[in-house]
């Protein structure tokens, strides 16, 4: 169960000392004999999130047995003296190590420990600590095994008892189990491999240098960055919620109220000796256009990601995406994990060929949307303002950003780079009230922090 | 159920919960008894009417205890969650009490004097009897034991998240006046959030987490049978399949089960018979409650029931009767 519960962490999942304790005194409770049981007393002690469900279930099966065992048959229970002595005699014409091997198939006798341990080490199966190599390290080991020269062996054994006067069905029956137990071997060895890979994750350290990642500009993330990213934007996420909370209640600055001045001087006498004030609704409303191109893709999605952690402390969002024209991708937003959303969003709008193109997405906008920037909107553009020379419609985008209460953009572009090969950013910027540079994960919370701060 | 109304084992706790006319399955059960036993609170979350509430009542009811309800929103802080003093209530009995008070202070010569004569009568206007209990308190300082539900703890904020976290761990109260008040009999304490905000980590690792999510066709059928058993089997059927059908549109907002119960009822205050389009049509908004989702339930589902016009003049696609 320790093991269990360190595969576990080391897939994402935090699980804490004292969870890990009442997953021990659950155990203890439920038993053991009920495997149902003891699955659900696990699950409701250490997994506290529904999206690690699924994480949860294949860990589960992997390490405490998912499903029944594989079936193994012996094959040479109920040969007749007469069948067995023309088996004795093939035997001697097949290759002995072969002959040992196929042998134990017949017999029904699985896999021993030791010989598993042992095509381990020959396959690297120590070092491996990810799940999706489970079936291909399986395989590796199937080919120590020489599968293919077993069912070659075991033709041949075939026609030798089928020459010295095996009856037809049994042969059938024998080549029937032979196959069967075959198939166990290899369940097993997915088994086993799986198991150990599991193993392995729990042993393996944390990936070191978070901080590292948090600097890691964008333009340099691979995949699995962007697993760890997508974790840590939940904790930033976190963080910055608190904090925005805290200055949005701190900042009352509206209009006397009077019930509530009473009500807390009631402890004085009704003598109004501290005053409270009506707030102003300090939430901000969003328009934000997330430019989901190949070379922007990390920051718009951890943008979105963003937004969607935070939705709570902001009244209303409107979220567009754009490559070469505008989508609505709110609805897609709303409900589920961000980044399935912007690949849902990626199939409708596959980039690649597409060239960025603001100007004409800013015409979409203008066309259709209009309405939902008013004078109390914040208006947020996530883009690097390359537009492939094409026309960059300054003019759309000043009357938005005069009809916005603030405009905003948001670059992974340093100001060095402005002026350089396609980019308008030079053009864009003096029409915005403020450009953010966020190269990083660090820099982009920090400009979400900001985005949400003024009024 | 003993006397002591304490789950003995998840598959009685299946039975106690029944008795209480609500369905629960084993991961439900499982859950209810080992929060009893490890003594923790439950987090129960899951889409919007699917029966959290319901389950605390059906906890309380089950094991003989009082049901005290806090309900969270947006601003909730101390005074209306845990206590507060009743100022009028102390102003009013000064007032009455000010001839005796003059009495009692009337032999003290100096004013330090009767400033420590009154202190010593201080615990007569700082009593039980001037606090207004609000229900966490009241849940601690219950003779009887109770059920404590915190609904809908979404709403409320990481402040009064961080403030919960601590009268839960200990379950005692120091209030100033009146020093430190433990709870005679520990609650059982319920959490349900409708997962619109992600809960801090700290609030999750304290409790035991249960997700109740949609029911399944047989489960939903179990329970329509059993709220509404007026309903026929026949169109208790159809109507679960369709309210089935309709979860699996992308709607705004998926119908519940508390939405299938209350059709149900409607379908039986309609005495229907069986579901032709008129029907569903009229009673639709029932199940769902925003325009777009009624737009898109009618136009899929719409044409697939069969119409109580007579065949050949309805809508939609059945062909003509044979000649």
């Amino acid at each position: 169960m320790v093991q269990f519960v360190k595969a576990l962490r080391a897939g994402g999942m935090r699980v804490s000392l004292a969870e890990s304790a009442e997953a021990f005194q659950a155990t203890e409770l439920m038993g053991i004999q009920d495997r149902e049981s003891f699955r659900l007393g696990l699950r409701s002690t250490l997994v506290k999130q529904v999206s690690d469900f699924p994480r949860f279930e294949t860990l589960f099966d992997l390490f405490f047995g998912g499903g029944p065992a594989p079936a193994f048959e012996n094959a040479l229970d109920d040969l007749s003296a007469a069948d067995a002595q023309r088996l004795a005699e093939a035997w001697q014409q097949i290759n002995q190590e072969l002959r040992e091997r196929l042998e134990r198939i017949l017999a029904g006798a699985p896999l021993s420990p030791q010989e598993l341990e042992q095509m381990a080490g020959r396959v690297g199966l120590g070092h491996a600590n990810d799940l999706r190599y489970q079936a291909y390290l399986a395989e590796r080991m199937g080919r120590i095994l020489r599968f293919r020269e077993l069912e070659e062996a075991l033709e041949e054994l075939l026609r030798l008892l089928a020459e010295m006067g095996m009856a037809q069905a049994r042969l059938a029956q024998l080549a029937d189990r032979y196959g069967a137990n075959v198939r166990s071997w290899r369940q097993q060895l997915l088994h086993f491999s799986g198991l150990r890979i599991a193993e392995n994750m729990g042993e393996d350290r944390r990936p070191e240098s978070r901080e590292a990642i948090l600097h890691k500009p964008f333009s340099a993330i691979s995949d699995r960055d962007m697993e760890q990213l997508r974790r840590e934007v939940r904790r930033l996420a976190a963080i910055l919620r608190t904090r925005i909370a805290l200055r949005q209640k701190r900042a009352k600055n509206g209009h006397l109220d009077a019930k509530s001045t009473l009500r807390t001087n009631l402890k004085h006498g009704t003598v109004p000796i501290e005053i409270r004030h009506r707030d102003h609704q300090l939430k901000p409303k969003l328009v934000v256009l997330c430019d989901v191109s190949t070379s922007m893709r990390s920051c718009s999605e951890l943008m979105l990601s963003f937004l969607h952690s935070l939705q709570d402390q902001i009244r209303k969002t409107h979220l567009f995406a754009y490559i070469d024209h505008l989508e609505f991708i709110s609805p897609d937003l709303t409900a589920r994990d961000p980044r399935l959303a912007v690949e849902g969003v990626l199939a409708r709008m596959p980039s690649g060929y597409y060239n960025t193109d603001l100007g004409a997405s800013l015409e979409n906008f203008a066309g259709r949307f209009l309405d939902t920037v008013d004078s109390r909107t914040t208006f947020l553009v996530v883009g690097d303002g390359r537009n492939n020379y094409n026309d960059p419609r300054l003019d759309l985008f000043d009357l938005i950003s005069r009809r916005s209460h603030r405009s905003l953009w948001l670059t992974p572009e340093p100001p060095a780079l402005w002026s350089t090969g396609d980019s308008d950013m030079n053009r864009y910027q003096p029409l915005c009230h403020r450009v953010l540079v966020a190269g990083n994960l660090t820099e982009l919370s920090s400009a979400v922090d900001h985005l949400l701060a003024g009024r | 159920m003993d006397r002591t109304g304490e789950f003995l084992s998840p598959q009685q706790t299946i039975e106690a919960l029944g008795s209480q006319r609500y369905i629960a399955g084993t991961g439900i059960a499982t859950v209810v008894y080992l929060s009893q036993q490890l003594g923790k609170p439950l987090l129960a979350e899951g889409p919007a009417g699917v029966g959290k509430t319901e389950l605390a009542k059906a906890i309380a009811g089950a094991t003989g205890r009082e049901l005290i309800r806090l309900q969270c929103y947006e601003g909730l802080d101390e005074t209306k969650a845990l206590y507060e003093w009743e100022y009028a209530k102390q102003l009013l009995y000064t007032q009455l009490l000010r001839d005796k008070l003059e009495k009692t202070l009337a032999k003290s010569k100096t004013l330090g004097e009767s400033a420590d004569r009154l202190a010593a009568e201080e615990d007569v206007f700082f009593s039980m009897r001037f606090l207004l209990q609000r229900p966490l308190l009241r849940a601690i300082l219950s003779q009887n034991p109770s059920v404590l539900l915190i609904d809908e703890i979404d709403r409320a904020d990481a402040e009064f998240e961080a403030f919960l976290l601590e009268v839960l761990s200990d379950f005692q109260v120091s209030i100033p006046e009146l020093g430190t008040l433990s709870a005679v009999h520990r609650p059982i304490v319920v959490l349900t959030s409708n997962n619109t905000r992600e809960l801090s980590e700290a609030l999750k690792r304290r409790c035991l987490y249960l997700f109740i999510n949609y029911p399944t066709l047989e489960q939903e059928l179990a329970v329509v049978h059993l709220k509404v058993p007026e309903l026929s089997p026949l169109l208790a059927r159809q109507a679960v399949e369709l309210v089935q059908r309709l979860r699996t549109l992308d709607l705004r907002k998926s119908p519940s089960i508390s939405e299938t119960i209350d059709w149900a009822r409607a379908l039986v205050a309609l005495n229907a018979e069986h579901l032709d389009s008129q029907t569903v049509e009229t009673t639709l908004n029932v199940l769902l409650k925003h325009e777009s989702d009624l737009e898109r339930a009618r136009h899929r589902v719409g044409l697939t029931l069969p119409p109580n016009r007579p065949l050949g003049q309805g809508a939609g696609n059945l062909p003509p009767p044979p000649a």
